[in-house]
């Protein structure tokens, strides 16, 4: 079984030693680099080069939100550009980020989430975000739990299979990718199928919209409420549950207030806050469910559960 | 809901209580309305008699407000103000007073603080647009609408929490996908939160959603009076007013404990007022007339104003016109 082993992502930096001062401000202290600049980085104090070549790496989405209002649509759900699919197909892959600004916090804490290797480029302005969402990954507990997974999808590798793989992760689907059906999870998707067929496939939403319906929420065993922009990572074992929530519009807006359902019953909880307090709300137990609140998200927190 | 008096509604009338040129109500003229409005209904010799049927001074009361369409129509301050008067005038201290709605943008918009003494608090659920954190997590009507992610609809915390009365003050205003908003869905949509999502398309569910947000305890029981500000009213493009065509005055205000035998009262008001006009009937459902609401006859929703029987079958009240005794005033 797949061990998400968190580990941290690593900044890719084409700018020349001049700008070590900067970086060194930031408190980074590995970096990679074009293979053309490795010589000139070596020997630089403070800092550990790699050289990449990120030609050879799957780029990655800017991880985000696209309002277009004034676009026909046929549903009013904000787009998201997550990568969430491409780590589930492909877990054991080598990933590049371009991402500038604020999206690289984003993008450092969703590489995070998912235990990819990826290397995240940004510009100046995005320095600064990196490092501080880098400090804050770099005091969260290792802890290497498997996915916590409700839909085991038969992935043929096409166009199709991704996008529905992508809307099911959008909807907060607990989804992986699988070669062959696994009677361990609670449902099994094969597209192609009499129940999933492909001409509903043809429209990625109605398939993931299917998809949920035959799990059914209440066999869910995360719901997210009050937002539609955060889509969580879950991991979990040994009485205990990983939630890593990603607020993908965090580089424009907080999310003030998100509500968090998980199967189980868990008396306990810590929390993590990029750049906020670790404070939760309104904690409550089920019979069958533990439920909380999340008063704040700017970008990114790990709030974990246990018995 | 209902309360003591199913199928009653007293229908106050006042020329005199908006001046339509200025676009200002007379305070007087709304106090004397409140009062015999109030006293009709109960019976009671006095206002204060009237009032506490239904309120005492310990109760911590709500007033639901509805400023959709603020700051042109919103529920007058004038009429808040005189309910105010009247709730501490038999001992509820202004502390204990709440005016509320859900959003903050929209309620700040209008000058309630001006009629009201120091002490009574104005109070919005959403202070950001969107924020789940005026909204009680343990008290919700859960249903997938049209394949949305959050299925959840939370009871307004004020209200779960800490309100032991509340006084319902909806506007008279044609919606577009209701087709009427009145009792029902002010204390419904405007108690709840992620209730847009019923009507997000052409075809809503607002035919079963509004009842049934209603009937919800604790909203259901602590609802004990509803005083519906029709001084001034909206007949198309509801609930909203931009178009100020589309505004009329009825100068009155209906008043009663039955939500339903109000809304059906304000239903057959705003339909009068479209035919008059030459408008289609709120009951049409052709899609033909879906389109550019500029229009008087196009709408962007297929209206659902069987929403107000559909809440009688919940219990919530008396629908069938030959059992709706209204009681007309003229002042």
């Amino acid at each position: 079984m797949l061990l998400v082993a968190a580990a941290l992502p690593l900044l890719f930096w084409d700018a020349g030693p001049s700008t070590a001062p900067a970086l060194r401000d930031a408190h980074i202290e590995r970096i990679a680099v074009p293979a053309a600049q490795e010589a000139a980085w070596k020997g630089v104090a403070g800092i550990v080069v790699q050289a990449a070549d990120v030609g050879r790496l799957r780029k990655l989405a800017v991880p985000s939100v696209e309002y277009r209002p004034d676009q026909a649509s046929a549903s009013r759900a904000p787009w998201i550009q997550s990568n969430g699919w491409e780590f589930v197909r492909a877990p054991g892959a080598h990933f590049y980020y371009d991402a500038p600004g604020k999206a690289a916090g984003l993008a450092a804490a969703e590489a995070f989430s998912y235990g990819a290797d990826a290397l995240i480029h940004t510009d100046a302005a995005g320095l600064q975000y990196f490092a501080e969402m880098l400090a804050f990954l770099r005091g969260i507990e290792r802890l290497d739990l498997p996915p916590l997974v409700d839909i085991a999808f038969q992935d043929d590798g096409g166009d199709t299979a991704g996008e529905v793989l992508n809307l099911m992760l959008r909807n907060n689907l607990l989804v992986r990718a699988a070669a062959a059906p696994d009677p361990k999870a609670k449902l099994n998707v094969r597209l192609g199928s009499a129940q999933f067929p492909l001409e509903t496939a043809q429209d990625p939403a109605a398939m993931a919209h299917l998809v949920r319906s035959a799990l059914g929420d209440d066999h869910r065993s995360i719901r997210i409420y009050g937002t539609q922009v955060v889509l969580a990572r879950v991991t979990a074992g040994g009485g205990r549950l990983r939630l890593a929530l990603l607020n993908y519009d965090g580089a424009r807006r907080k999310v003030d207030g998100l509500h968090v359902r998980a199967l189980g019953r868990f008396p306990k909880h810590t929390g993590a806050v990029a750049g906020g307090a670790a404070q939760i709300d309104d904690y409550s137990l089920d019979d069958q469910a533990t439920e909380f609140t999340l008063p704040e998200l700017k970008t990114f927190a790990v709030i974990d559960l246990s018995r | 809901m209902p309360g003591p008096y199913p199928g009653v509604v007293v229908r106050v009338h006042s020329e005199s209580c908006l001046d339509t040129e200025r676009d200002q109500a007379n305070m007087e003229s709304v106090r004397r309305m409140v009062s015999a409005g109030m006293k009709s209904l109960t019976g009671a010799g006095s206002d204060h008699d009237a009032w506490t049927r239904f309120i005492a001074p310990h109760d911590v009361v709500g007033i639901k407000v509805n400023c959709s369409g603020a700051p042109r129509i919103c529920s007058a301050p004038e009429v808040v103000g005189a309910i105010v008067e009247n709730l501490t005038a038999i001992g509820v201290p202004a502390n204990q007073i709440y005016i509320y709605e859900r959003f903050a943008n929209q309620l700040q918009t209008v000058p309630y603080a001006k009629f009201v003494p120091p002490g009574v608090t104005i109070w919005a659920a959403e202070e950001s647009r969107g924020t789940i954190l005026g909204y009680d997590p343990h008290t919700y009507v859960e249903c997938n609408f049209f394949g949305e992610e959050d299925t959840r609809s939370n009871l307004v915390r004020l209200v779960a929490d800490k309100l032991t009365k509340i006084i319902n003050v909806p506007n008279a205003k044609e919606h577009q996908a209701a087709g009427v908003t009145g009792c029902l869905k002010n204390i419904a949509y405007g108690d709840f939160s992620n209730v847009a999502r019923s009507h997000q398309y052409e075809k809503t569910n607002t035919y079963s959603f509004i009842g049934t947000l209603a009937s919800v305890e604790p909203v259901r029981s602590r609802v004990v009076l509803n005083i519906m500000d029709a001084l001034r009213g909206v007949w198309h493009q509801g609930p909203f007013n931009r178009d100020p065509r589309f505004r009329f005055y009825p100068k009155q205000l209906l008043i009663g404990t039955d939500p339903v035998a109000i809304d059906h009262t304000e239903l057959d008001l705003i339909e009068a007022k479209r035919k008059a006009e030459g408008a289609v009937s709120l009951w049409d459902r052709s899609r033909s007339h879906l389109g550019d609401n500029r229009d008087p006859n196009m709408n962007h929703f297929i209206r659902e104003p069987g929403h107000i029987e559909y809440a009688s079958r919940l219990g919530l009240g008396i629908y069938d016109s030959s059992k709706i005794h209204l009681r007309e005033i003229e002042l």
